[in-house]
């Protein structure tokens, strides 16, 4: 941006048109799918498999049948899944934020070699932890049970929490702790008072990706709790039948895709205004 | 404990939160924990949540006449492979929460070569046997003895429009080469898009479609007995070449190499082509579609000099090695597997019964008329290989036929490789 | 004597507040590692009546024998390398998008992350639809637009198979990336940009030169993650193609879980298990080592 008019004028509409292509082309490449899920969630069996393909369906074609044969049972799923996420996502974060401050402040011993550690077991592919667990899970009773689920995805998020919120603190201007310091705050205070207040984005955004991978978990959900009063969305869906064996039930499935989808909708709705509260030009200088 | 009681009397809102979360889980991990006490002796098994809920009437029907058993039944996931991942973590942890085993055909000796299944010789005499489909009842055996019960039977087989069959004075076709001509004959007078379809992906239909190829050109898989492995004869080559030539002639879509059940069943449904593999369950479907009337079933075609070969699938009752309750499981087995439950479900749902008698019986017939021709099917039935490790040959098979069918290998060398594969295996 | 206790007081204090992590780390990743590192070194399959026996480094010397773990370990490599390479440039971009002020940002940030919100299974079958040669939206378009007149088998091919995993996994993950670099973006002060666009730089200068530096820990710790996700991928395979046209998309999970719950051959697993870990934490050592080796700063240190 130079200080002449004409050129800032020419350089802010390029660079508005350039914003724009951005936006339109990231709203179509996130939620045409999603589209296509709701319409087919609002489609008869026989629309589903038609040909040539319906895009829209007609009056004929519409219907609520999928969302309305999912029942109140589905609610039971959700209330299921929300507490697990929720519980998992708040142990992630209360464990993982003070972690991350010792890694990136504290000076402890073998600080490089704990580092090591959690980046190293992030890299153990997760599907594959499951026969192992599920001994862990046997042998201590936790068999139906909600914390064979909330310790495995607090732990799996951990890694991930830590390593974020390390690199966060780490992009602290350090004046501000010297200084809160010498007014008299101890470490505890300093995390909880200064610190943590300023990285709310990033509390934020692992908190998003915590609760979306706890949400969303399959293969430990379905191995670890076989009650059905105790299960959770995924495996809610992955019980719900067509009308053979073979049929794989499009309509139902994306219905409860949608109806299962929407409390993280909300969610990020909600949280997503926090991003932007991080540090403020100006209110941190050094 | 400084820190911890700083941490208290802060009472910022994080050490609220965090409170409330460790006594909200508290609380609700005491609710769960159950104490469930139970004077009936209870039987549990596990299945597909869509036939959990087709079971439902059963289940209310022998806990009326036996009320000293509480049959308990939990829904899985619809996916088969699914349910046999669940099975297989609950009995790796030792003592299985399931008394009874629903097992599909091709897990039995898996199963009962893991030791996971008990024998059931002692509970049934061989006339009782004599009642049931040979097929099936071989399909529950492993070196001899009995692991499971049939209930529904399953098997593969080829439909046809018998109105363009019809119309254009062809009779159905017996041989690999008349279904080709036909379908050649169809497609170019423009009465159909497609000759024949059937399952190509790579999965276990594959496994199950090819098994029918195979005996149909004389050819066979694994011995069972002697563990010698027949891929790589010319016969088996040839039953290779024959379905990739369908494909490269246009007699099969391009797509079939990633076509499961269901995909078939719609492109036959929609009068795109003559002729589809596939199960049972399509007869019961279509008859309610707009081809009801047009379409008949046979066993699948063959070379002249040797026998069709129809691929044996179903679905039957097995006892966990550890039940505590042998007696009440195998009363269980017994009440499921009795011919008036088995017409009741096959009424009701339209699966095949596993009992000979049921195939000509008047209220079925009365209700699916087409159900005596399935008789016919099911008699030259073949089963996949009964080894303990059918899940890995079966998936080397699935890969290399994939391979030969998407040009990726020729035919010879696919299946000379798969038949080393499997060999090694074998001797492992 | 004052700054020892200081110091005493502060590493005290550390532990305490990293022990939560690490006893919740230790307790969940500890045992199913050590297990696998140690059946790896006993046959444990049906041979055995599944019981241990123990072989030395005879899984080890069977692996070499085994084209289809190899192979598996170079699909997964071709998908990891393409997915993430594309992942990183559209989560650069939709997180420069959404770093902007626009009208309606909240809603372009909450559809920002729906792909990943959606559950991969589900998503998977989607997918799988979309893509199928007869009844699947990609090949209608297409037909539509006059691109193509014959239907293609896109999961029916190897290359074109293994396109189509990738266009379902960038488009499920790329929120992932793009999170994290939001979040990254939010933290640097835009005082920087005035001072630099006062300097008379350039926003593509001020992009390399502000930008990329002071977002190189997020830019890495996302790929690490990404790296590590998508070298297990499992459902979305699972669930589209199955490993399937002719093995051309069976990733090392998929195997590995196959040899251990439907196999049974658990020695074997294990060792499969150790042996991928181990190249995963050799490949991510060299990376670091030559980050390290540039002037990258990844502790991101000031």
């Amino acid at each position: 941006m130079t200080t002449m008019p004409t050129t800032f004028l020419k350089s802010l509409n390029w660079k508005k048109v350039l914003l724009w292509t951005g936006v339109i082309f990231l709203v179509l490449f996130c939620l045409a799918p999603l589209l296509w899920q709701v319409l087919t969630s609002l489609k008869t069996n026989d629309a589903i498999a038609k040909l040539p393909t319906v895009y829209f369906p007609n009056s004929q074609q519409l219907t609520l049948d999928h969302y309305l044969i999912l029942g109140g049972k589905f609610l039971r799923y959700m209330l299921n899944s929300a507490f697990v996420s929720f519980t998992s996502t708040l142990i992630c974060l209360a464990v993982g934020a003070p972690a991350a401050y010792t890694l990136a402040r504290l000076k402890i011993p073998g600080e490089q070699i704990i580092l090591a550690c959690v980046l190293v077991v992030s890299l153990f592919p997760y599907v594959l932890l499951f026969l192992g667990l599920l001994e862990l899970v046997k042998f201590f009773g936790l068999g139906n049970n909600y914390l064979s689920l909330i310790i495995p995805y607090t732990a799996i998020n951990l890694p991930l929490t830590i390593l974020v919120l390390r690199s966060f603190f780490q992009q602290l201007p350090k004046d501000l702790e010297d200084s809160a310091r010498i007014d008299g705050y101890n470490t505890l205070q300093m995390l909880l008072q200064i610190v943590l207040p300023m990285t709310i984005p990033a509390l934020v955004t692992t908190g998003i990706l915590a609760f979306i991978f706890a949400w969303n978990e399959f293969i430990f959900a379905l191995t670890f709790i076989t009650r059905d009063t105790l299960q959770t969305i995924p495996i809610a869906i992955s019980k719900i039948g067509g009308a053979s064996a073979f049929e794989i039930p499009y309509g139902p499935i994306a219905a409860a895709t949608i109806l299962g989808t929407l409390p993280l909708v909300i969610l990020v709705l909600i949280f997503q205004q926090r991003i932007v509260q991080g540090i403020t030009a100006g209110a941190v200088k050094g | 404990m400084n820190v911890l009681l700083n941490l208290w009397r802060q009472r910022s809102r994080l050490t609220r939160i965090l409170v409330l979360a460790i006594a909200t889980v508290t609380i609700l991990l005491t609710c769960i924990l159950p104490a469930l006490t139970q004077q009936r002796v209870k039987i549990t098994v596990m299945m597909q949540a869509l036939e959990a809920a087709q079971w439902q009437p059963i289940v209310a029907k022998f806990e009326a006449e036996n009320s000293d058993i509480d049959l308990e039944i939990i829904e899985a996931p619809n996916a088969t492979n699914l349910v046999e991942d669940l099975y297989t973590s609950a009995f790796l942890l030792g003592d299985s929460p399931y008394d009874l085993v629903y097992l599909d055909i091709v897990w039995v000796p898996k199963f009962a070569a893991a030791g996971w299944l008990k024998n059931l010789n002692e509970f049934v005499s061989q006339d009782d046997l004599d009642n049931f489909l040979e097929g099936d009842i071989n399909g529950g055996k492993y070196q001899e003895e009995l692991y499971r019960m049939p209930f529904r039977s399953d098997v593969g087989m080829l439909y046809y429009r018998s109105d363009l069959l019809a119309e254009n004075a062809y009779n159905p076709p017996e041989t690999f080469t008349e279904l080709i001509d036909i379908s050649q004959d169809l497609q170019e007078k423009g009465i159909a898009k497609w000759g024949y379809v059937w399952q190509g992906k790579q999965y276990e239909g594959l496994a199950a479609m090819f098994v029918e190829i195979l005996k149909g050109f004389g050819a066979y898989w694994v011995n069972p007995e002697t563990l010698e492995v027949g891929l790589d004869s010319d016969k088996a080559i040839a039953s290779v070449e024959f379905l990739h030539n369908l494909i490269k002639t246009g007699i099969s879509p391009p797509g079939v190499t990633t076509y499961e059940e269901e995909e078939t069943r719609r492109l036959f449904e929609g009068g795109e082509t003559v002729f589809l593999r596939n199960w049972p369950y399509v007869a019961g479907l279509t008859s309610q579609s707009d081809l009801a009337g047009k379409f008949a079933l046979k066993p699948m075609v063959h070379q002249p000099e040797y026998e069709s070969g129809t691929c044996q699938g179903g679905w039957g009752l097995g006892m966990s090695a550890t039940t505590k309750h042998p007696e009440e499981a195998w009363r269980v087995i017994e009440f499921i597997s009795s011919e008036e439950i088995q017409r009741e479900f096959v009424l009701e749902t339209g699966y095949l019964p596993s009992r000979r008698s049921l195939f000509n019986d008047p209220a079925i017939v009365a209700k699916y008329s087409y159900y005596p021709q399935f008789l016919e099917v099911v008699e030259k039935s073949a089963l996949r290989p009964p080894i303990a490790q059918y899940a890995q040959a079966s998936d080397i098979l699935q890969r290399y036929l994939s391979s030969a069918l998407t040009n990726t290998m020729s035919a010879e060398k696919a299946m000379k490789a798969a038949a080393a594969e499997t060999r090694r295996l074998l001797e492992r | 004597m004052e700054t020892d206790t200081i110091r005493r007081r502060e590493k005290q204090t550390g532990w305490l507040l990293i022990a939560p992590a690490l006893l919740i780390l230790a307790f969940v990743f500890l045992y199913p590692i050590g297990r696998a590192f140690w059946l790896s070194l006993f046959t444990q399959n049906l041979g055995t009546q599944l019981e241990p026996v123990f072989s030395g480094f005879n899984n080890y010397a069977r692996m070499f024998g085994d084209g289809r773990f190899w192979y598996s370990l170079w699909n997964t490599s071709v998908f990891t390398t393409i997915s993430i390479s594309l992942e990183l440039v559209f989560g650069m971009t939709f997180a420069l998008v959404l770093n902007q002020a626009f009208w309606g940002r909240g809603f372009a940030r909450t559809a920002a992350l729906i792909p990943w919100a959606l559950p991969t299974a589900v998503m998977g079958l989607a997918w799988a639809w979309i893509f199928n040669d007869q009844y699947g939206v990609v090949n209608d378009l297409l037909f539509r637009l006059g691109i193509i007149n014959e239907a293609i088998t896109w999961l029916g091919e190897p290359t074109r198979a293994m396109f189509s995993l990738v266009v379902a996994d960038v488009w499920k993950t790329t929120p992932f990336i793009a999170l994290i670099l939001l979040a990254g973006l939010q933290s640097i002060s835009s005082d920087l940009y005035e001072a630099h666009a006062i300097d008379g730089a350039t926003p593509i200068q001020s992009f390399r030169q502000i930008t990329l530096p002071l977002l190189a820990p997020q830019i890495l710790i996302a790929l690490l993650f990404r790296f590590a996700q998508s070298f297990g991928v499992f459902d979305l395979i699972q669930v589209m193609t199955g490993g399937g046209p002719a093995g051309s998309t069976e990733m090392v999970s998929i195997y590995i879980y196959a040899t251990v719950r439907r196999y049974l051959d658990f020695g074997y697993g294990a060792a499969l298990v150790t042996v991928t870990f181990l190249l995963l934490i050799i490949a991510v050592a060299i990376a670091a080592f030559f980050l390290s080796k540039s002037r990258i700063n990844i502790s991101g240190e000031r």
